[in-house]
Parts: C-alpha cells; sequence; structure tokens
C-alpha cells in the first residue's frame, strides 16, 4: 500500500512532499554534474551542462504531480496561491472587478433571498399547500369577493366532499382595557378549529379547543407573537392573565409563534362566540350578514377543479333552499377556491418578476465588465504567459491558474456581495412588507447562501473562461516582440468589442426600467387629489363597542370632541370622519334605492361608497363642494336626512340632469335621505384608483363607530397630537386614540412603494451606465495606446488631428449603436413584465425610449472622448521611432 | 539501431518495465536507475529525466514500488526505491507478455 501513503503524504504535507521531490530533483543535478567532471569537465561547464539535458524542471515536476495522484487538490492551493500574489500585484484591477462583482452578486442575493422566503420556501402553515380561501362572486351583477354568513360555514363543514376541515375568519377592533392607556387591538375571530386547520401550533400554553366557540364559552385570547413582543415584552408568563375587552373578562390560554400578517395583522385571536357582533344569536342565522372569511383544508387527493365542482354543487342547493339570500342566475353567482400560497404571493410577484430580471441583467453586465478587465490585463501579462510557457508550463496549466485567479475573485466578490445583501436585507424586508405578507420570513439562510455559491462560480466560470476562448496568442510573437503592447489579434478586439455591445445592450434595458418607473411615479405623484394634504393631522378614533353602540352616545362623544378642539390655539378646524382620502382599508360600499326608480333585487340596484362626515370635513381636506350646499350644524336628529355626492356618481346615475333634491334610501325606503350638493372627486382608495361613487352623509345623522379624527392646523399638524390625545382622554379615560399621521404623511406613503421600486430600478441603471461608460472609455483608451504608431503616421501625413479623434469616436459609436438597437429589442421583450408596474405610461413609451437612447449615447460619446483626445497629444516623430 | 532511442520512442510501458526489472536487482534511487538502464542496455538506452521521475511517481502511486531516503554511495541523502511484492508480480507479467510480444514480432521479421 506504498502508493496510498504516499498519496496521503502528499496529501497531508504537501510542503513536505514538494521539498522531497525538489530534494530529489537535485540530487540527480548533483550526481549528473559529478558524473561529467569526471568525464573531464570544469565545474562551471558540468553544471550548465547538465542543466541543459535536464530540461524544464516546472514541467517534469508537474508532471510528477500529475502522477503522483491527488494532484488536483495541491495544485489548487497553488493556483490559488499564484492568484492572490498576481491579485494583489494589480490592485487597480482586483478592486474594479471585486467592486463590480460584489454589486452584481449582492443585488441577486438580496433578490433571491426575498424570492426564495416568499415564493419558493413552503409556507409557515403545517401542511400550508393545501389550504385554500373560499370566495362567492356574482360578476353579472359586479359583486366580487362577497363574504360568507354564519349559516354557511355550518353548511360548508357537513356538506363538503372535497374538504377535510372548514374555520371562519373576521377581523374586529376592539378596546383592551390596561394600564397605562387603553388599547386598540386588531382581533382575529375565528372558528375554534382554526388554528388545527392551518396547522398552527402555539409557543405558549395552548389554542382554541372544540367547543370554546360555543355560545355562552368563557371568552378567551390568544395573542399574537409580534403584539405579545411589543405590548407585553415576551414575558411568557401573560398566559393566563385576564383583560378586559367588550365588558367581559378575556383569559389569555396561549401565544402564537410568528406567522404572517395574514389576513391581517392581528394583535390577538378569540373564538367567534367572544364577538359581541358574530357571537349574538341574530348574526348567527342571519344569511345576509357577509362579514366572513372562509378557509378549508383540501382532502388528500383532491384537486382544485374537484373542490370548485364541489363548492358549486353546494351553492347549488343554498340557491334552491334560501332565494332570497342569494344573487339569481343572471348574476352568475359562484364560489370558488383561491390557494393559500397565491394568496400569499400574488400581489408581489410582479415588482419581484421585474427586480428579479433586473438584477440578472446587472449579473450579465458585472460579468462582461470583468470579462474585458481581465481580458485588457491579459494582453497586458502575455509577455509573462509566454514566459512561463516556455518554462514549460503546460498550456491547460495556465488555463486552469486563469480560471482559479477568475473564481477567487468571484468567490471574494460573492462573500463581499453576501456582506451588501445583509446590510440591505431589512430595508428590502420592509419593502417587500408592502406587497406579501411573508416578508417577515426572508432571511440569508442555507439555501440562500448556496445560491450565492452557485452564481459566484458560474460568475468566475463565465468571465474566467470567455477571456481564454480566444486565447490563441502566438507565444515566439509575444516573446520576440519584446514590448507589452503586442497586438492581441483581431480575434480578442472582436470579443471586447462584443462585450461593449452587450453592456450598452445591457445598460439601455436596465434605463428603460428605471426610465419608465420614474415617469410612471412622476405621473402618480402628479395625480389631482381632489384634496389638500399640508397641515392636516390624522389620527384612529374607534369608539369602543360596548359603551357606544347607541347611536346618541357617539354622536355625543363626537361633538364634544369636535367643541373641544374648536377654537384652540393651533387649530384650524376639525372634523369625525369615517374614514378620509389614501386611508387604508377599504371602501364601506352598499346598494341604495333611488326615489322614483324601478324597484329591483338588491344586487341589480344601484351601488356606492359610503363616508359619514362632520360639517367642518370638506374645509378641513379642502374638498370643494361644486354645486347645492355642504353640511352645517343645523343638519341634526330630526331634521331631514340629507347627503352629499361626489362628481362622478351625479355623472354615472344622473347623467345631464341635476340630482340636487333627488332622494335615496339606504333602508329599503323606511327612510329618505335628500342630496342637497356635489362635491369634488378623490382619489380615496389610492393614486392609481379613479374616483368611485361616493356618498357623504351627516356625522350627527349617522355617526360612525369606526371613525377618524381629522385637524387643520396653522402650523406643524404633528405638534396637535399631545392636545388631540388629552382630549379625547378628559371625555373618556377608557377610549383608546392611536396612529398619529399627517395627511401629507399618508399621501407619501401611497407613493411609498413605486418610489422605492423606483430608486431601486435607478440605482441599478445609474450603476450600469457607470460601469459600461468606464468599459467603453477603457476599450477606447487601449486601442488608442495600441495604435500610437498608426495615428502617428496619420498625423505626419497631414491628417487633422480632429479627423482622427472623429474616426477613433466613430469607431466606438459603432459599438454603441449596436448595442443601442439589441438593447432596444430586448427592452420591447421585457415590455411585459414592465407593464404591470406602470401607471399611465405604455412599456414601450416613445419618450422614455428617445431620452434614454440619447442619454446613453451622450454618456458614451463622452467616455469615448475622454481618452481619444489623448490623440492630440501624439508626437509623430516620436511615434515613429518608438518601432 | 544506430541513433540513441529518443525519449517519445521509449513507449511508455517499456520504460515501466525497464525500471521494475532494475529494482528487481536491488533498490536503487533515481539517477541510478538511469544510469542501470544505460549499462544493461550497452549504452543503447538514455533515460531521459524528464520520463524517469513521472514514470516513478506513476509506478509508486500504483503501489508496485515504495521508496524511503537512505544514505548513496557518497554519503549524500537519496530516495531509494523498491519493489513491493505486488511490484514483483507485475514485473513477472509484464515480462512475459514482453517475451510474447517479442517473439511475434521476430518471426513476423524473419518471414521473407
Amino acid at each position: 500500500m506504498g502508493g496510498f501513503r504516499a498519496t496521503l503524504r502528499a496529501l497531508f504535507h504537501p510542503r513536505r512532499a514538494e521539498r522531497e521531490m525538489d530534494d530529489e530533483m537535485r540530487f540527480h543535478l548533483q550526481m549528473e554534474a559529478e558524473k561529467l567532471q569526471k568525464s573531464g569537465l570544469d565545474p562551471e561547464a558540468a553544471r550548465r551542462e547538465t542543466l541543459r539535458t535536464f530540461g524544464g524542471v516546472d514541467k517534469y515536476k508537474d508532471e510528477c504531480r500529475d502522477a503522483r495522484g491527488l494532484s488536483a487538490l495541491e495544485s489548487v492551493r497553488q493556483d490559488a496561491r499564484f492568484a492572490l500574489r498576481g491579485l494583489r500585484r494589480n490592485p487597480a484591477y482586483t478592486a474594479a472587478a471585486l467592486a463590480t462583482l460584489a454589486l452584481g452578486i449582492g443585488a441577486n442575493v438580496a433578490v433571491f433571498s426575498v424570492v426564495h422566503g416568499v415564493f419558493l420556501q413552503s409556507l409557515p402553515y403545517g401542511g400550508g399547500e393545501r389550504l385554500v380561501r373560499l370566495r362567492l362572486d356574482a360578476p353579472g351583477a359586479n359583486l366580487s369577493d362577497m363574504g360568507f354568513s354564519p349559516p354557511e360555514v355550518g353548511d360548508f363543514a357537513s356538506q363538503t366532499r372535497a374538504l377535510s376541515g372548514v374555520a371562519e375568519y373576521h377581523s374586529m377592533w376592539f378596546i383592551l382595557l390596561r394600564d397605562p392607556e387603553p388599547e386598540r387591538v386588531q382581533t382575529g375571530v375565528v372558528s375554534a378549529g382554526f388554528f388545527d386547520l392551518v396547522g398552527v401550533r402555539p409557543l405558549y400554553g395552548r389554542t382554541f379547543r372544540r367547543g370554546e366557540d360555543a355560545p355562552g364559552a368563557p371568552p378567551v385570547l390568544v395573542l399574537s407573537y409580534d403584539y405579545w413582543q411589543r405590548s407585553h415584552g415576551g414575558d411568557p408568563r401573560v398566559v393566563g392573565r385576564t383583560f378586559k375587552m367588550n365588558d367581559k373578562i378575556h383569559t389569555v390560554i396561549g401565544v402564537l409563534p410568528p406567522m404572517p400578517a395574514y389576513p391581517d395583522d392581528n394583535d390577538v385571536w378569540m373564538p367567534s362566540s367572544a364577538c359581541p357582533f358574530r357571537g349574538s344569536a341574530a348574526a348567527a342565522n342571519n344569511r345576509n350578514a357577509r362579514m366572513l372569511t372562509v378557509f378549508g383544508r383540501l382532502k388528500p387527493g383532491v384537486t382544485m377543479p374537484m373542490l370548485d365542482a364541489d363548492l358549486a354543487t353546494i351553492l347549488g342547493r343554498f340557491s334552491k333552499q334560501y332565494p332570497d339570500a342569494y344573487p339569481g342566475v343572471e348574476a352568475k353567482p359562484a364560489v370558488t377556491s383561491v390557494a393559500l400560497r397565491r394568496e400569499l404571493t400574488e400581489r408581489a410577484r410582479p415588482t419581484f418578476l421585474v427586480l428579479l430580471a433586473t438584477v440578472a441583467l446587472v449579473l450579465l453586465l458585472a460579468c462582461a465588465n470583468v470579462a474585458n478587465l481581465t481580458l485588457a490585463r491579459q494582453l497586458r501579462r502575455q509577455r509573462e504567459l509566454a514566459l512561463r510557457t516556455a518554462l514549460g508550463a503546460g498550456r491547460s496549466r495556465l488555463a486552469r491558474q486563469m480560471l482559479t485567479e477568475s473564481l477567487v475573485l468571484s468567490l471574494a466578490g460573492g462573500l463581499l456581495g453576501i456582506g451588501i445583501a445583509a446590510g440591505g436585507l431589512d430595508l428590502l424586508k420592509a419593502f417587500a412588507a408592502r406587497f406579501t405578507p411573508r416578508a417577515s420570513e426572508i432571511r440569508i439562510d442555507a439555501p440562500v447562501l448556496l445560491f450565492a455559491l452557485g452564481v459566484s462560480l458560474a460568475t468566475g466560470i463565465a468571465f474566467g473562461l470567455l477571456p481564454s476562448m480566444s486565447r490563441r496568442a502566438d507565444l515566439f510573437a509575444a516573446l520576440h516582440e519584446g514590448g507589452e503592447r503586442s497586438s492581441g489579434g483581431a480575434g480578442r478586439h472582436r470579443l471586447r468589442d462584443a462585450l461593449i455591445v452587450v453592456q450598452v445592450a445591457v445598460s439601455f434595458m436596465l434605463l428603460i426600467g428605471a426610465g419608465l418607473m420614474l415617469r410612471s411615479l412622476w405621473k402618480l405623484a402628479s395625480v389631482e387629489l381632489g384634496f389638500r394634504t399640508e397641515r392636516v393631522l390624522t389620527t384612529r378614533l374607534d369608539l369602543n363597542f360596548s359603551k357606544y353602540m347607541d347611536r346618541d352616545k357617539r354622536r355625543d362623544f363626537q361633538q364634544r370632541l369636535l367643541g373641544r378642539l374648536q377654537g384652540q390655539p393651533g387649530v384650524v378646524s376639525a372634523a369625525i370622519s369615517g374614514t378620509f382620502p389614501l386611508n387604508d382599508g377599504g371602501p364601506q360600499s352598499g346598494n341604495f334605492l333611488i326615489e322614483g326608480w324601478p324597484p329591483a333585487r338588491p344586487e341589480n340596484q344601484p351601488q356606492a361608497d359610503f363616508q359619514q362626515v362632520s360639517p367642518a370635513y370638506f374645509e378641513t381636506v379642502r374638498i370643494p363642494v361644486q354645486q347645492g350646499r355642504g353640511f352645517t350644524p343645523a343638519d341634526r336628529t330630526g331634521a331631514t336626512p340629507i347627503a352629499l355626492i361626489n362628481r362622478t356618481m351625479a355623472r354615472h346615475l344622473w347623467k345631464a340632469g341635476s340630482p340636487i333634491g333627488k332622494r335615496l334610501s339606504i333602508d329599503d325606503g323606511k327612510t329618505w335621505i335628500e342630496i342637497v350638493g356635489i362635491v369634488g372627486d378623490v382619489r380615496q382608495y389610492g393614486l392609481d384608483r379613479r374616483p368611485t361613487d361616493q356618498v357623504y352623509l351627516a356625522q350627527a345623522q349617522y355617526p360612525p363607530l369606526s371613525s377618524t379624527l381629522l385637524v387643520r392646523s396653522t402650523s406643524n399638524p404633528m405638534q396637535l397630537s399631545r392636545l388631540v390625545r388629552d382630549a379625547v382622554h378628559g371625555l373618556d379615560a377608557d377610549q383608546a386614540v392611536d396612529r398619529f399621521r399627517t395627511l401629507e404623511q399618508v399621501r407619501s406613503n401611497a407613493l411609498a412603494s413605486p418610489r422605492l421600486t423606483s430608486l431601486l430600478l435607478g440605482l441599478f441603471a445609474a450603476l450600469a451606465l457607470a460601469i459600461t461608460s468606464a468599459g467603453i472609455a477603457g476599450v477606447v483608451a487601449f486601442s488608442v495606446g495600441e495604435r500610437t504608431q498608426e495615428f502617428g503616421i496619420r498625423l505626419a501625413l497631414g491628417a487633422e488631428p480632429r479627423s482622427v479623434i472623429g474616426m477613433v469616436l466613430r469607431q466606438a459609436m459603432t459599438l454603441v449603436a449596436i448595442g443601442l438597437a439589441l438593447g432596444f429589442a430586448g427592452a420591447h421583450l421585457l415590455a411585459g413584465a414592465m407593464s404591470r408596474l406602470l401607471f399611465e405610461v405604455n412599456a414601450t413609451d416613445p419618450p422614455t425610449f428617445l431620452a434614454m437612447s440619447a442619454m446613453l449615447a451622450a454618456v458614451a460619446a463622452g467616455a469615448s472622448l475622454l481618452p481619444a483626445r489623448r490623440i492630440t497629444a501624439v508626437d509623430p516623430m516620436l511615434a515613429l521611432r518608438a518601432t | 539501431m544506430t541513433a540513441e532511442p529518443t525519449r517519445s520512442e521509449l513507449l511508455q510501458g517499456t520504460l515501466d518495465v525497464l525500471i521494475l526489472k532494475t529494482l528487481a536487482l536491488a533498490p536503487m534511487h533515481g539517477w541510478g536507475i538511469a544510469q542501470r538502464i544505460h549499462q544493461l542496455s550497452r549504452d543503447v538506452l538514455q533515460v531521459n529525466q524528464g520520463s524517469l521521475y513521472p514514470a516513478l511517481y506513476r509506478l509508486e502511486s500504483k503501489g508496485w514500488i515504495r521508496s524511503e531516503w537512505g544514505n548513496s554511495d557518497n554519503n549524500r541523502r537519496a530516495k531509494f526505491y523498491e519493489l513491493t511484492k505486488t511490484g514483483r508480480r507485475q514485473l513477472a507479467d509484464e515480462t512475459d507478455s514482453w517475451e510474447r510480444f517479442a517473439a511475434a514480432v521476430a518471426r513476423v521479421l524473419e518471414a521473407s
């Protein structure tokens, strides 16, 4: 087993094996020299003759290593050592390549961490892939995702053949009384079996038991992880504590592990019997109380189409049994299912698809740029390489060494890239959280690191092999020429040109992406809002259910609060409103009757969004009353119920006629509400959402439970928050008031996602432009240096320096033009993915394409002009003599 | 065979069997092996160092020979190679097949 021992020796004592090899060769040379001396040569001549006959020591050593086996590992070590030495000797190249690679790989690692965390890894629910949400739509009546009623949940559970479990869900806010301040808690209200259905096990304590959602069961609470951390300091002893909520004592029975903020960002969870609304007998039996979301788990072997067929059968039975509770056949009602995975990720898909494409392009660009740098460096190193070949280093060995150098660079770049990705992870998570509840699951874990390693290796191989593909260097020519400016041959020039074309094309695509996004952002930012945001404070003032169920008490509290605020220093005006423009939360929409119109089934009646506002609302947010009058304090209970409508609704329902004086009813004709005025349209639910039909009711006549307070101030509105808080607590110490934001912040938040997306795309595009212009300048500088002689001759023959510069520029700009043409085609290919992110901008928007082409061409021209101007400094005589 | 056989003319398998044979007589260092082959072939075969050492490393990794550092005749440290048991078996096999090969070539050449 001598062979094995030798191999082991070489593996564990590589230095010793190398030294022994050296010793052995030296011994051989000495013996040979002695022999020659004995035959009469003098020692010096003997030594020379020995070396001559022995030949290239390096080569033999290499062959010995190969013969010994396991040489790969050793020579990798040696190559790596060589590579490090070479890179240290060339800090400019190393720094440029490292920076490019770190940014390119880092961007990819960062975006991949999102792709993996959100789209690829399994859902954080037990068997989450089989979870579905049910939805009821009636496209014929323009009704979508209508929700389910309590009796339906039980019916689905008992009748389905496709689902192994069914659970209901809805979210409410309640006031939880505790020190030092009452807290408004978002509460998930669910069936007792909800957590078992979705496969979530508690971190502490337990979740709900069977029967805890039965009427009369003692109220219990489960805390969400975030709320437990935020409000209870992560103390496990909170299990067993009691809190007063809705006039009932609730016992905390468990704490949940971190999970996606889905369906809502709930603070606490309770079984359905504990909810004052859902728990009432009236709601439990009302088939029209469509307040619930329904989740189910597919039985093994059941597919989504099978489930949909099952649901259609059940809905058919419902419609036959309770015809009044369901839209008629002409409304095409249907119950369908959506996979939970889709629910959690669908909205993030377009943005991250575009980002993924962007970073892939950035990496391609980085590869092309580093390949170009490497090529230039190799041309300068040609002499060194030729020398080493002459000394007996095999061609494959040299290629391997080049590759090792690239891999050392790309792995180091990858390591830096991971650092960059880790540094930007929190920002990226905050960004992703705007699109998906899974953002908290994004982390740099083993799969992401593996991806980073893979990308680094692939990058290193790509830019390491590319230059050596054209390396058919004539060694003798390189040695004989004796200079560093040996010509690289046409192949290399073509390769460098091709790399520049690729860089220009990729940069153009990135510039188009950023340009489109910026234009869309600009359009979004300059949308006519219909209201004014400056100096308005907003806050959430959701009234305690148990205390303010009575309308008069609500109105009284709200009126007194407004009375306290009016006339305070700094307060211009104050208003109560159900909500305000660009606030989160969907519309409060409903159907209504119009006096004199033919009666219709509910799904065929006109629909509008309703908002209850106090008289000062329109003045506070500066929505103009365009026709008729606004609300006044005289519009109180007992007076004629009145409403204002927006311009869109007036145009939609009354066309040219005037709606003023017309009456509508929201209680099937029991009371009639008179339209007294028309106000301007506002962007209520998003900057990119067109105004819909909107009805404003008087807060004094329809006081809202879930409300907001808006205060217009004379200066910085945030300074009024203390005043508002004290005013609320002065009236009711148990009332929660929170979420103080200025209307300006609200608007800015509405722009945040597109702004961040533009910023990211803009950064990448700027980076691409910088890298590409540096690349162009490098190539032009190199070719100018190489052709000094030729230019010298041209100048000596009387050519104008300007025309010589022009020639060089023309050559560079030809490459840029080809790159632009390719980029043009590429950008059109990506237009489909891009268009889903754009607002009122076409993905093939001509102005953007024109502006970006012009910019890229100008930057490229500038980048080539800089080195080309060196031509004017060429002294014809010197250039000629340098031959 | 007037011209000195060059390295490429000495088939690889041939060099291996020559080395094994030389070592079967006595353990030897690399230089000594080359000299011995030269002598035994009556100055016809000149083993190039560039082939010798890779061959030695190859044979060692196959386990046919093993090496040990010792002192040479003139008291220099040198690496000595000796035949292993498998090497001895291999030499017998190779000698057999070489003789069959040589006899075959001879028969072809004698047929006239």
